[in-house]
């Protein structure tokens, strides 16, 4: 698994956290990894009290090449940079669509990149458009943070039936029950309902206020309360998902 | 040595406390704890993490190693390294996996000791990111109260604007003198007599075309001994291998050289210093050989059922014990007054204003190295013309000496040829040396293998105890032995009798009309072929 794609068609489903946390996991385990915010909101950016060069844009993230790398700056990690997402993202769509085979033109500029870095961890934006079939192009995984709601699972099946239209892509889907609240008998029904299923993972991530407070204290919860109960559920996604993993 | 980060020199002037307060006034600055330590650093006899660009200190048993490119790793609770510590030492990990392919067999020595005192500081922008890493350090030798001030930046990617404006800053505090982050490494070294690339095992002396042949070989002999001297203290405490490895080969030299370029100095006056340095060759031969097996240890495991690996295991421990009682020998050996008077007589010899000469003592060294190189390289195309793949093994052993002989001629007067065009002529040798090499040390194996179960003492442990039950379990231990030696013998022909279906091949890249052609061009016509 080289490219890691954290994508949800709904949004405040603990997309970002995900992306934020597992990438310092990945970074921690000695890979260097790049995270790559796709979302224009830029929340990955804040996490990493992080903003774009104020000359990068969504274009020179299509240019790829030097445009795209100079763009990327370093964490306050070792082995962890980030490309921050720049408002322009917001067009990001439209700026694709101008492309030759517009829908593997992401791809394409992450290319290169696999020199420098073992794992591209792709934070994406909550929609289903031109965007989102490139990511679902280029990445290896494609993981689906899910609260355990019926609408959240109504949103799943309109993902797996957008894959079916593109022919491809079903088989990267792993999905993770989030910001999961075992109080709620609702949560507890859709797990019970949803588990066991090949692509649903055991690891789950619960709502908790250690990563609601991310925002305030701006890092990873790995790197902020790396005992914490929220810490280890990464650690267990994290263990989950590179399984049997070598890359 | 480069390494991204930038390091600079602190003035005396300068107090750290000033300097922290002015880049206080643009950045949110935040202080990690002050750090004191005594570091050892550490590295093989021969630089191999120097030359690669990596750094390792060690703290008790807290190991830190740098990469050039700004990367560090960290070990804790590693090995100890008081005397010299292997690879093996080192725990599975990246310290092991980072270290192990560039120190290869060498141990890692301490050399040298520094006090290092400081702190790191984060440089944070208003919204609290670290734009760039500043170390304030300073080095000094334990006992020492000079000390090298500096301020090492580790810039962060993709904020140059921010390095930008810290580097203005520096520069207006008076901090623009660069230093090298190892100058507390190096006065350490220094202090204990060593320097930076100080040593390698490659033999390179310049010798200009016009000096006289004794003039010359003065040099070539004296860069030899050097080698001798120095690897003789890590050979005699054992640090590693090589140690004895890299004496015995200054040892050959000498002789080759003595032998290869008669009529320089007296026969007679060189007479008791061939017989001198063939004896050191003979008494570091057992121990050498005996090394040669233990390193192939590994290799030898893998090659056997995995049944029949715990008996050749049983082999390789009494190898070692034989290795350490024959190093013990080699050292006594090597402690004895006879070695001592022979090196340092040599060293008068050489050092004498002139050393007595021969017939050829005042000809041009480019005339005796052009002759020399000549014979030796027909003697080596005339038998290697030959060779095939059903050429005997004594043959074969002979060639390989031959080439030897031209291969040390080519390198104790390399320097009085072009580079390029030797280095041409230098890379099929080397070819066809390596395929010799080899060919010869699977017979090596293969012979003491042979000896070791055509002498066995079947049920020699056996015999020494008088308990039945554990008669049957030594017995069994034993046939476990002979099988996995038999095993590893088979083995090892199987890899050696390929290699011949090459030789030819291999020898023709040497006799092609172009390094003909080359080599005359270098060395003067070769007379015609018998």
């Amino acid at each position: 698994m080289s490219i890691l794609a954290v994508y949800s068609i709904k949004g405040g489903v603990g997309k970002t956290a995900a992306a934020v946390n597992l990438a310092y996991l990945a970074a921690q385990e000695g890979v260097k990894t790049l995270l790559c915010d796709l979302d224009p909101q830029g929340a990955s950016g804040f996490y990493f009290r992080m903003r774009p060069h104020s000359k990068y844009s969504a274009k020179k993230l299509l240019k790829g090449g030097s445009h795209l790398e100079n763009g990327i700056r370093a964490t306050d990690y070792n082995g962890l940079d980030m490309l921050p997402a720049d408002f322009s993202y917001r067009n990001l769509d439209i700026v694709l669509d101008e492309q030759k085979k517009s829908s593997q033109r992401l791809a394409k500029v992450l290319q290169p990149l696999h020199k420098e870095y073992g794992r591209i961890v792709l934070d994406c934006p909550p929609n289903l458009t031109l965007l989102s079939e490139n990511i679902f192009f280029a990445a290896d995984i494609i993981l689906v943070p899910m609260v355990p709601t019926t609408l959240s699972l109504l949103s799943l099946k309109q993902l797996y039936a957008f894959l079916d239209e593109l022919g491809s892509g079903r088989e990267k889907v792993r999905v993770f029950f989030s910001m999961v609240e075992r109080r709620k008998k609702m949560h507890q029904q859709m797990m019970q309902a949803m588990g066991g299923k090949q692509s649903v993972l055991t690891a789950l991530i619960p709502h908790c206020a250690d990563i609601e407070r991310m925002g305030l204290y701006r890092q990873p919860v790995m790197a902020e309360l790396p005992s914490s109960m929220a810490a280890q559920a990464y650690r267990a996604l994290w263990q989950e998902l590179t399984d049997g993993d070598t890359a | 040595m480069s390494l991204v980060e930038d390091t600079w020199i602190i003035p005396e002037t300068l107090a750290r406390s000033a300097l922290e307060a002015q880049l206080a006034q643009h950045f949110n600055l935040e202080a990690l704890p002050e750090y004191t330590a005594v570091v050892t650093y550490v590295d093989t006899f021969d630089w191999r993490l120097y030359q690669a660009g990596l750094i390792l200190h060690v703290h008790q048993r807290s190991w830190s190693l740098y990469a050039n490119d700004g990367e560090l790793i960290l070990l804790k609770g590693g090995p100890q390294c008081k005397k010299a510590c292997s690879i093996d030492v080192f725990p599975e990990g990246p310290m092991r996996s980072t270290l192990a392919p560039v120190i290869g067999i060498r141990a890692l020595l301490p050399l040298a000791e520094v006090e290092l005192q400081g702190r790191q500081l984060h440089l944070r922008n208003g919204d609290g990111k670290i734009v760039l890493r500043l170390v304030l350090e300073e080095q000094r030798l334990p006992g020492e109260t000079h000390s090298f001030r500096m301020a090492r930046v580790f810039p962060l990617r993709g904020y140059d604007e921010e390095l930008a404006a810290v580097r203005a800053l520096l520069q207006a505090q008076g901090i623009v003198e660069p230093v090298s982050p190892l100058a507390g490494f190096e006065a350490g070294c220094l202090a204990t007599g060593r320097k930076p690339l100080d040593y390698s095992s490659k033999f390179t002396l310049a010798l200009e075309p016009q000096l006289t042949a004794r003039e010359a070989l003065q040099r070539v002999y004296g860069e030899l001994l050097t080698a001798m001297h120095r690897n003789f203290p890590g050979t005699m405490a054992d640090l590693d291998s090589e140690f004895l490895h890299d004496l015995r080969v200054a040892v050959r030299r000498t002789r080759s050289a003595l032998s290869l370029t008669k009529g320089v100095f007296s026969a007679e006056a060189l007479k008791p210093f061939k017989q001198g340095f063939a004896e050191l060759g003979r008494a570091t031969g057992p121990t050498r050989d005996l090394d040669v097996y233990l390193l192939s240890e590994e290799a030898s495991l893998a090659r056997l059922h995995p049944e029949l690996r715990s008996g050749l295991q049983a082999y390789f421990t009494d190898i070692a014990r034989q290795r350490r009682k024959a190093q013990r020998n080699m050292v006594r050996f090597l402690g004895t007054s006879r070695v001592e008077r022979l090196l340092s007589d040599w060293e008068l010899f050489l050092a004498a204003t002139p050393p007595p000469g021969g017939p050829l003592a005042d000809k041009p060294i480019i005339k005796l190295a052009n002759r020399i190189i000549r014979k030796h390289s027909q003697r080596v195309l005339r038998d290697g013309q030959n060779l095939d793949a059903n050429t005997p093994d004594a043959e074969v052993h002979q060639l390989r000496i031959d080439c030897k002989k031209l291969r040390y001629s080519m390198e104790f007067f390399s320097s009085l040829y072009p580079e390029e065009a030797f280095a041409q002529l230098v890379k099929p040798l080397k070819a066809v040396q390596s395929i010799l090499g080899d060919f010869n040390d699977l017979s090596v194996q293969q012979e003491l293998l042979a000896t070791t179960i055509r002498h066995w003492d079947m049920h020699k442990e056996a015999k020494e105890t008088s308990k039945g039950v554990h008669r049957n379990a030594l017995q069994e231990a034993e046939a476990e032995q002979i099988a996995a030696l038999g095993a590893l013998m088979q083995s090892l022909y199987e890899q050696q009798q390929p290699l011949r279906q090459h030789f030819a091949e291999v020898f023709a890249s040497m006799t092609s009309d172009a390094q003909l052609e080359l080599f005359n061009s270098l060395f003067g016509k070769q007379q015609r072929q018998p």
